[in-house]
């Protein structure tokens, strides 16, 4: 076993008094790209949110490299060096594509390297480089998940943790979301994924887990993802039509 | 022709608190998405903190002013403890009511301080009116419409100047994503609550200082002036709230001059009225349920 970054255990959250996750378990190697893969209402929102801190879990633990992270409030979990790019991007509307990047480092003082990094997105994002001084909100989909995904790199994380990015998105740009988390992973941050897409997730995970009602059922390599019967039949759409 | 610019001159010096008022219940509605009821009731805390130095003390209309403000920051940060902080979303309505109680619990509490109906309140400036031709122009008002503009630039130096104002407007934008980027979500309600109730302590200290009295009423009438204000303005919109006291100041000042004092508040009801039939949205807003107050750079 390689080193873990993030390690999730026996994980419950409850909104009032329906349990959404159930004891959750699960880790993430350090500079690899994990992807959880389940149906809608199985809990994975609700996985990426206790772990950014905006959900409280009711029990169990979420270990950054041995810190735990369960009671920290969520600036705190993005100042251990953990970053979301939520389900829904849900970017600054009315403020400019620039200045939702500067938001995406508001826990950073040091200007010089900001700009850097600014100057860094719009190289990985030419889109954003043009649409600089325009609105958030008058963005394509495909433009604020990158806008998203370049907001959460801003405050420089260990763990990105991504929800959803192909959620809505035209193939093209989903394919391009995707190089861009191979990229990312190649230059070393560590990427907790969930999809629904599991074609894609193929191209770029190195391990995945299942969800189901709030609990974990399959956990295991792109390999014994591709021979496992009852996935190929719900996500791959290999055997019989399905609605992924 | 002389009359009417001079009852409008009158309308926009009062005008300019009431959209001080108008500001500082914005920048809670921003953050919060609910009506702080409390908010008047904090203002009266500060004013009524003020007055007890003034009558007790003999203070000077400068420390008046400091505790006045002092006063209506704290009990900003209070109602905001007591009342909006423990109550996670999904529990508007619980909060409205909790603030509609603390209003009552202040009011009573200053009254148990101050009990008289009408107490003296220090005048800002003293001196003769200026004549200017057929105008007239009231020193200490004029200095009430100096003061509340600098009061304005302040808040607008605060809020997309500083940290404090970029985590503001990241919150009143999209709270989840505000705390995803790592921002102090429950410090910046705690600030806004904090500044907003001392702008609106400062506005209510420049209004009572042209009155030069105070009752139990005031708090109600702070959140009245800037409610309407608000809601003519636009919910959530800093230059809207400005605009909104000013629209607001004015038609008031010529309701008094052509029919008589007892129109004035009348008239106040009767544009909230037109205003929420014509133009739900305000002036400046989109719509009540507008996204994103404030967060755009054009003011």
């Amino acid at each position: 076993m390689s080193a873990e970054i993030l390690k999730v255990s026996g994980l419950a959250t409850s909104y009032g008094k329906i349990e959404a996750l159930k004891g959750v378990d699960l880790r993430v190697e350090s500079g690899k790209v994990t992807c959880l893969l389940g149906p809608n209402g199985a809990g994975k929102t609700t996985l990426m949110m206790t772990i950014a801190g905006i959900l409280q879990a009711r029990r169990g633990s979420i270990l950054l490299e041995g810190k735990q992270l369960v009671g920290l409030s969520p600036a705190n979990i993005v100042t251990q060096g953990v970053a979301l790019v939520p389900e829904n991007r849900l970017v600054f509307p009315q403020m400019s594509v620039r200045e939702n990047l500067l938001a995406g480092a508001y826990q950073r003082n040091d200007k010089v390297g900001i700009a850097g990094d600014i100057e860094r997105m719009y190289t990985r994002f030419p889109r954003l480089r043009e649409r600089s001084e325009q609105l958030a909100g008058t963005l394509s989909g495909g433009e604020q998940q990158m806008l998203a995904v370049a907001r959460a790199l801003m405050s420089r994380p260990r763990l990105l943790l991504m929800d959803e990015p192909s959620l809505g998105l035209a193939p093209m740009v989903v394919a391009d979301i995707f190089r861009i988390i191979s990229e990312l992973n190649r230059d070393g941050t560590s990427i907790f994924l969930v999809e629904q897409n599991a074609h894609m997730a193929l191209q770029v995970a190195h391990h995945f887990y299942l969800m189901e009602q709030g609990k974990v059922t399959f956990d295991g390599t792109p390999g014994e993802l591709a021979e496992d019967e009852v996935i190929q039949r719900a996500y791959l759409g290999t055997s019989r039509r399905s609605d992924p | 022709m002389i009359d009417f610019v001079q009852t409008t001159v009158d309308g926009v010096m009062v005008g300019c608190s009431y959209g001080l008022l108008a500001i500082g219940f914005t920048l809670i509605f921003g953050v919060i998405r609910r009506l702080n009821l409390s908010y008047g009731p904090s203002i009266m805390v500060g004013a009524y903190l003020g007055t007890f130095l003034y009558v007790q003390f003999g203070a000077g209309p400068l420390l008046v002013a400091v505790a006045v403000v002092a006063g209506a920051a704290i009990a900003g940060i209070y109602v905001e403890r007591l009342c909006f902080a423990p109550m996670k979303g999904g529990a508007g309505v619980a909060s409205m009511v909790s603030s509609f109680a603390i209003w009552m619990q202040l009011e009573q509490a200053m009254i148990l301080l101050l009990p008289r109906h009408t107490y003296a309140f220090p005048a800002l400036a003293t001196g003769a009116p200026w004549e200017f031709g057929p105008f007239t122009l009231r020193p200490d008002q004029l200095l009430m419409l100096i003061l509340a503009i600098a009061t304005g630039i302040i808040v607008n130096t605060i809020i997309y100047r500083t940290r404090f104002g970029t985590g503001l407007r990241l919150v009143t934008s999209n709270q989840i994503a505000a705390h995803l980027v790592g921002v102090n979500v429950r410090n910046v309600m705690l600030g806004a609550f904090a500044l907003a109730s001392a702008v609106g302590g400062f506005a209510g200290f420049l209004v009572l200082a042209i009155d030069q009295q105070v009752t139990p009423m005031f708090g109600m009438w702070a959140t009245i002036k800037g409610l309407i204000a608000m809601m003519i303005g636009g919910l959530g919109s800093v230059p809207g709230a400005i605009a909104g006291g000013l629209v607001l100041g004015v038609i008031e000042a010529h309701a008094q001059g052509l029919v008589g004092p007892q129109a004035r508040d009348l008239t106040a009801y009767l544009l909230l009225f037109l205003c929420l039939v014509l133009r739900p949205g305000g002036l400046f807003g989109k719509a009540p349920e507008a996204d994103g107050a404030f967060s755009s750079r054009s003011t």
